[in-house]
């Protein structure tokens, strides 16, 4: 009797130590991820731009002076401009590079023609090739082409190159039932048809993947723009942001949090069809 | 043990492959010799002339394009294809003289020129053989007393059965342009001697393996390589294990049935996710510089300003960019660890509680092994990105040349000491060299771990 | 609302598997067809076939009066419902069931879209210049949608769900969608793919019946997929049992149940499982003994009982698969009693079901009677019995439900429609002497005097000779009528196309056909095939355009007909049809005697009294032709293109 008692006791305090460890844990994971961020948020309103007049992590004075100057101060780091060229190519690349990729791995998924194993292979293969050395082969096609210099040159570099990670979207693709595409057949419907009516419908939170990653990739992207564009006006905020220096740290942190924040609040969306669409595309079965 | 049986048959299997090939090939083109043999007289036409056989037999719309492809062709060849070509081989004959004002050939350009006629040709055989394969399908149709097709439904079968012809035509053609292109360049420049002071408008030339061998016993690179790749190596071992297993615990974590709040815990490495890369880094960069916070706290404490990404820093240097890495990417393992888990058979689980195992028992023999199988495809992505992970150290130590290396500092990875070299040294055919070693590396390494993965095993079995 | 017509259907897989093979039926407008087979038997597939979703390598198969081989699934007018029901998870029930109907288009006439001044109503129809209506192709409007998807969810019972999305519904419900889904559309043929494997066993039975009445309502076709015997005998009005890619039988339950013609059938259809023993059968005069193997067990049976049985098993040395059923064996001590065919039972154990407990026991009392052995028995008796274990006890079995088949085929070696009649004969003289009649022996055998036994196909028995026999039954086995003779006291079966009561019939024999064996020579029948190896090949007609299709047989062309051709074109693919080679085969009957056409010696003649055949030699091949007179030396063959039958000989499919 008592030793039972005993047993239950000691397992009850198992229990709560265990979950008071993994609260330890949990804050101090939160911390770490936290923190860094915190401290960018701090900086940007700290009064002076230099990293050297701070208390350790904390600005010695606060102020909105950096904010101010991203946006008024326009004549050396014109910040608003490389802002709206950021999201035009970011916008343009993300809905052109998803139609691609979709269509990619639709045809993967659902076809079987004669090139298509090939195809697979040669993806795989050259996924695994260092891509910036080909950005010089890129940058040499671009000026026979006189794309140079112009935000639709990245475009179509950007949406050209999605569709080579197709893979998670077939994988995707292979977990919605073949009956569905059979039955619509009999019903009367195209391929195109079960491809518009069925296949889209039914891979929202792959479209969202999708479209996020291809999103997120010209967003930050940095040695392409540093290649291909030469006006200071038509930086991207990636490239305009590195050509700061540590005295305009808080400026730096300032524009950092302005580019943060639209991705940021993206993921919160719909970080939900990330997991399901990382899930389901990483599953092969 | 099963790696090497593995590889055990695949050369047992490769005489019997070997002996295949006739016959095979002789299969592949039955197909060619069944048109040459049996095609008519139309079929003869089209070989010819591209669209002509199609015209014969009335196909009005299908005959003029193949027709408009031919002269389109013909034209682009004879303008610029036909020296392009040639250009390739030649890489240039006139060297340009600015004190002479001649201009001269640029050899890098008529490499790429030369790549993209080769495309190009490529694309107009592939183009001409499905011209000669449709005209010899109609000859069969109409001796098999079928009715040719009309020209309405040919188009309405490439939104039906043919759809893939039609939504692969862009992805291909800017995957070609853009991403082969490229490493086709990329490959023949390391085997030319382009770079140092060899750029236009000096003239490039072809030399086989001599950037390979330079790498291999060249005092100044191959010292540097070694070392490099010793630590790439380790750095792509060390960081995707950290990764992986620091992202599938945090998933774990919160997976927990106690943790209250999951969406609020699960934030914080969102957050982390979601800043974009280059801020992160940068920012981390200017943690622990000089004048940043961390040697803020130090001097308080009356120690001497430490440079962590310093010049002789080199572990210090290394360990801070291993963390940084696993800051930005195990929020990922763990978002896709938690919709993995998500899938996991609950069934399991019970079955071993009621069993008597541990929780950790229960981690190594249900959780791990599925999430494994799961993943691996995955786990290989991340190790080659690891591996060419340019960022990280570009950003925390971009620059800085360290004695002992050649163009490169102690934290560089191979993709680094690439970029050193092409990009601000123009060492370029060295570069593409090195690049091709790289590339050999990873896709030997990945391609062996995914023959050997569950996942591959039981790839064509879906349906 | 359609009849099907399979014929020499193949599906052959790129690397050469032949899913299935020479699937032949004809299927009758509102039958209820059920395939049934193990998984991987070929069943699914020929639906899909069907359906089009999968190709047809070879032969052909008509919807109505259409050869639907190659036409897209859309325009097949059928309805297939899936195992996994496959509704469309983003749509609601309601947009489900209209889907189909939105993709079609239907005939009509064209119409006025409003009143027009010139005093024209709206609906009324537009008259062309030639004062007809001017027919056009169109959508459904709203409200027949409206109209068709109401009706079908009220046919089945789903009207208030139809706002509701497929995942808020039971899996009993989605099927009922389906099959929703399938019948909006009045389709000609419905299609089932194993649509009740994912439902729980309730639920099954009560689908199961549903499923059955709608037949009924609806009065269309269907065609069912299962692996569950038990649905295919209480659905289908036929079942087609499969194995292999090969058709094991194809008949209704009943006889099925009744009739299995091989061990397959036998041990499929039917639960308990039919007992299997191995053993032997002795004539001994006119009593069997069936012996069995690993056993004592030893029967005596009347001749009389199991006068359908091949003789060549009869004699004591070929091992048999004997086959009854659990509740053909009885343990119940009265009718053991009275039973001449008792065994002795070792039981090991029981299974009691309520109405029925399953005994299981061994005839070999070393036996465990768990494993499924070829000594193991299962008996069906009534419920709550109690059966000691151990305890061995007598069972009477029930010689008129015996099943035997051959132990290498697994064939029934007692087909309900015999091949033979074996009778002992005497020839002496060139006549022939069996059941106390003599016949002369036609000049083509030559046979010398001798004892013997000869075999009569069972359709070798006409009704045009000379000898009188005693009809005393008649039995229909699926249109054809089996007439069981007597012939001074001996028993031979023949064919007949209609029922003929008791009486005296007049027989004769078709010699053609006869198998003698007498003295060790043995005398074979005349073949009714006549091969012959060619190619296909095209020429220019007389006309501009006009094209002869002709079969090639040693460098002799016959043209041939639009349907032989026009099933050639069917069956292969690209220009195939002109590089490869074919089998062409015809009956005696189809090769005539002409001026011109294949150059043949002829060898013999053969005179088989009424008909008279040459056998002919073209090349390396043997023909036999039907000739009206004698002919000797160089003749020419020609054979009718029209009645050919034609095998690809790579693939070795027929496909004409």
């Amino acid at each position: 009797m008592n030793k039972s008692k005993a047993k239950v006791a000691k397992a009850k305090t198992k229990k709560i130590l265990n979950v008071l460890i993994t609260y330890c844990i949990l804050i101090i994971v939160a911390f770490v991820f936290f923190f860094p961020c915190l401290w960018l948020i701090l900086a940007s309103f700290s009064k002076s731009g230099s990293i050297y007049s701070f208390d350790g992590f904390f600005p010695k004075e606060y102020g909105l002076d950096a904010f101010k100057a991203l946006f008024t101060d326009t004549v050396m780091y014109n910040y608003p401009k490389w802002f709206l060229n950021t999201l035009f190519i970011a916008v343009m690349s993300c809905v052109l590079g998803t139609l691609l990729t979709i269509l990619t791995a639709y045809c993967m998924s659902r076809f079987r023609f004669k090139s298509r194993k090939a195809m697979m292979k040669t993806t795989l293969l050259l996924g695994m090739f260092p891509s910036f050395m080909g950005t010089i082969a890129v940058y040499l096609i671009m000026t026979q082409f006189n794309l140079i210099n112009q935000q639709w040159g990245l475009i179509l570099i950007y949406s050209a190159q999605a569709p080579m990670g197709y893979m998670v979207q077939k994988g995707f693709f292979d977990t919605i039932p073949y009956s569905i595409d059979e039955a619509a057949r009999i019903d009367g419907a195209s391929n195109f048809t079960v491809f518009v009516k069925f296949i889209l419908p039914l891979s929202k939170p792959m479209l969202v993947y999708t479209a996020l990653t291809s999103f997120t990739w010209p967003w930050s992207d940095f040695i392409l723009p540093k290649m291909l564009l030469i006006d200071k006006d038509l930086y991207t905020v990636a490239v305009g942001l590195m050509s700061l220096g540590e005295t305009e740290f808080a400026r730096f942190a300032a524009g950092s949090i302005f580019i943060a924040i639209p991705i940021i609040v993206l993921y919160f969306c719909l970080v939900k069809y990330m997991i399901n669409g990382m899930a389901a595309g990483a599953v092969k079965e | 043990m099963k790696g090497i049986s593995a590889i055990k048959n695949f050369f047992k299997g490769l005489p019997q492959k070997i002996k295949g090939i006739p016959s095979r090939l002789s299969a592949r083109f039955a197909g060619a010799k069944e048109i040459l043999t049996q095609g008519n007289g139309k079929v003869t036409a089209s070989m010819l002339v591209m669209g002509l056989g199609q015209l014969m037999y009335r196909q009005w719309v299908k005959g003029f394009m193949f027709l408009f492809i031919q002269i389109a062709f013909i034209a682009y060849f004879i303008l610029t294809g036909a020296t392009d070509l040639f250009g390739f081989f030649t890489l240039g004959t006139r060297e340009g003289n600015a004190w002479y004002g001649i201009e001269g050939d640029n050899s890098v350009v008529m490499l790429i020129m030369g790549i993209l006629a080769i495309l190009i040709l490529i694309l107009y055989i592939a183009v001409y053989i499905s011209n000669v394969k449709d005209v010899y399908r109609t000859q069969c149709a109409v001796d098999c007393l079928k009715k040719p097709l009309a020209f309405k439904s040919e188009i309405s079968a490439l939104l039906d059965k043919s759809f893939y012809k039609t939504a692969l035509a862009l992805p291909v053609i800017g995957v070609c342009v853009f991403s082969i292109l490229p490493i086709v360049f990329m490959i023949l420049i390391a085997f030319t001697n382009y770079g140092d002071n060899i750029v236009p408008p000096a003239l490039v030339d072809w030399v086989g393996f001599a950037n390979f061998g330079k790498i291999l016993s060249l005092g100044q690179f191959a010292p540097t390589f070694f070392k490099i790749f010793g630590w790439n190596m380790l750095w792509a071992v060390l960081s995707t294990a950290i990764n992986y297993f620091a992202g599938l615990g945090l998933a774990l974590l919160l997976n927990k049935k106690c943790v209250k709040g999951k969406a609020i815990w699960r934030a914080f490495p969102i957050l982390a996710y979601a800043i974009p890369g280059f801020i992160t880094l940068l920012g981390f960069k200017f943690m622990f510089s000089y004048g940043g916070p961390i040697n803020y706290y130090i001097q308080q404490a009356g120690g001497e300003a430490v440079g962590f990404l310093g010049l002789d820093a080199k572990w210090s240097a290394r360990f801070i960019g291993l963390a940084v890495n696993a800051w930005i990417s195990i929020p990922s393992t763990m978002l896709l660890a938690t919709g993995i888990l998500s899938n996991v058979n609950t069934d399991l689980y019970e079955a071993a509680r009621v069993d008597g195992a541990s929780a950790w028992k229960q981690f190594i023999k249900i959780t791990l092994p599925y999430v494994l199988f799961a993943t691996t495809p995955v786990l290989i992505s991340q190790f080659i990105g690891n591996f060419n992970n340019f960022g990280i150290f570009y950003f925390l130590r971009g620059g800085l040349y360290v004695d002992g290396y050649f163009l490169a500092s102690d934290t560089d990875l191979l993709i680094n000491w690439l970029y050193n070299m092409s990009i601000d040294n123009n060492y370029y055919s060295i570069g593409a060299a090195i690049s091709l070693v790289i590339f050999i590396i990873t896709s030997v390494i990945s391609l062996t771990v995914y023959v050997l993965s569950p996942s591959y095993k039981q790839e064509e079995t879906f349906r | 609302m359609a009849n099907l017509s399979l014929k020499h259907i193949y599906k052959v897989y790129p690397n050469g598997a032949k899913a299935v093979n020479d699937f032949n039926m004809q299927i009758a407008d509102k039958e209820f067809i059920v395939f049934v087979g193990p998984s991987g038997c070929g069943k699914s597939t020929t639906l899909r076939m069907i359906a089009g979703l999968e190709e047809i390598t070879a032969g052909e198969l008509k919807i109505g009066d259409t050869v639907v081989n190659g036409m897209e699934p859309k325009d097949r007018d059928i309805a297939m419902v899936f195992q996994n029901y496959a509704l469309y998870p983003h749509m609601t029930i309601y947009e489900n069931i209209a889907f189909g109907l939105r993709m079609r288009k239907i005939p009509d006439i064209k119409r006025y879209k409003k009143d027009d001044k010139d005093g024209h109503k709206a609906g009324e129809p537009v008259l062309g210049k030639d004062g007809k209506e001017i027919p056009v192709m169109r959508k459904y409007n709203k409200r027949e949608i409206d109209e068709k998807v109401t009706e079908a969810a009220e046919i089945l019972g789903i009207t208030e769900y139809l706002k509701r999305k497929p995942k808020e519904m039971s899996g009993g419900q989605r099927q009922r969608v389906a099959l929703g889904r399938a019948i909006v559309r009045q389709p000609k043929v419905m299609l089932l793919d194993e649509p009740l494997s994912n439902l729980d066993a309730k639920l099954r039975t009560q689908m199961r019946s549903e499923i059955v009445k709608l037949h009924k309502k609806l009065q269309t076709t269907f065609i069912y997929v299962t692996h569950d015997q038990v649905e295919a005998m209480t659905m289908g009005t036929r079942i087609v049992v499969m194995k292999d890619g090969f058709v094991k039988q194809i008949d209704t339950p009943k006889n099925l149940y009744k009739y299995p013609a091989n061990k397959f059938v036998a041990g499929f259809i039917g639960t308990p499982q039919m007992n299997f023993f191995e053993g032997t059968l002795k004539k001994d005069g006119d009593k069997v003994i069936i012996d069995f193997a690993y056993s004592d067990a030893k029967i005596t049976v009347p001749y009389s009982m199991l006068m359908k049985t091949t003789p060549q098993y009869l004699d004591g040395t070929k091992t048999v698969y004997i086959g009854f059923r659990a509740e053909d064996v009885t343990l119940e001590p009265e009718r053991v009693a009275q039973s001449p065919a008792k065994i002795k039972v070792r039981i090991s154990h029981s299974e009691e079901l309520g109405t029925e407990t399953l005994v299981y026991g061994d005839i070999n009392m070393d036996g465990d009677g768990f494993a499924e052995t070829s000594t193991r028995v299962i008996i069906k008796s009534g419920g709550f019995k109690e059966y000691m274990p151990d305890t061995v006890c007598e069972a009477a079995l029930d010689i008129n439900a015996i099943h035997l088949f051959d132990k290498d085929t697994e064939e029934s070696i007692m087909p309900r429609i015999p091949e033979y009649n074996y009778l002992d004969c005497k020839v002496q003289n060139g006549n022939i002497t069996f059941l106390g009649n003599t016949l002369p022996l036609p000049p083509a055998i030559e046979c010398g005097d001798g004892v013997g036994e000869m075999l009569i196909p069972v359709s070798a028995v006409n009704f045009d000779g000379g000898i009188k026999a005693k009809v005393f039954g008649s039995e229909n086995i699926n249109g054809q009528i089996l007439l069981s003779l007597e012939i001074n006291g001996g028993r031979i079966y023949a064919l007949s196309e209609k029922v003929i009561e008791e009486g005296i019939v007049n027989i004769g024999i078709d010699f053609k056909k006869l198998i003698l064996k007498t003295d060790g020579k043995e005398i074979l029948p005349m073949p009714l095939t006549n091969g012959l190896d060619g190619t296909f090949v095209a020429d220019k007609g007389a006309n501009r355009g006009e094209k002869i299709f002709s079969l090639l047989i040693d460098g002799v062309k016959f043209a041939a007909p639009e349907e032989v051709y026009s099933k050639m074109f069917a069956a292969t693919t690209g220009r195939k049809v002109y590089n490869s080679q074919f089998r062409y085969e015809w009956s005696p009957y189809d090769i005539a005697v002409a001026d011109s056409g294949l150059k043949a010696e002829v060898e013999k003649m053969l005179d088989y009294g009424k008909e008279k055949f040459a056998k002919c030699r073209v090349g390396d091949e043997t023909l036999y032709v039907k000739a009206d007179k004698d002919i000797e030396g160089t003749v020419f063959l020609s054979p009718d293109a029209g009645k050919v039958s034609v095998i690809e000989s790579q693939r070795q499919i027929r496909i004409v």
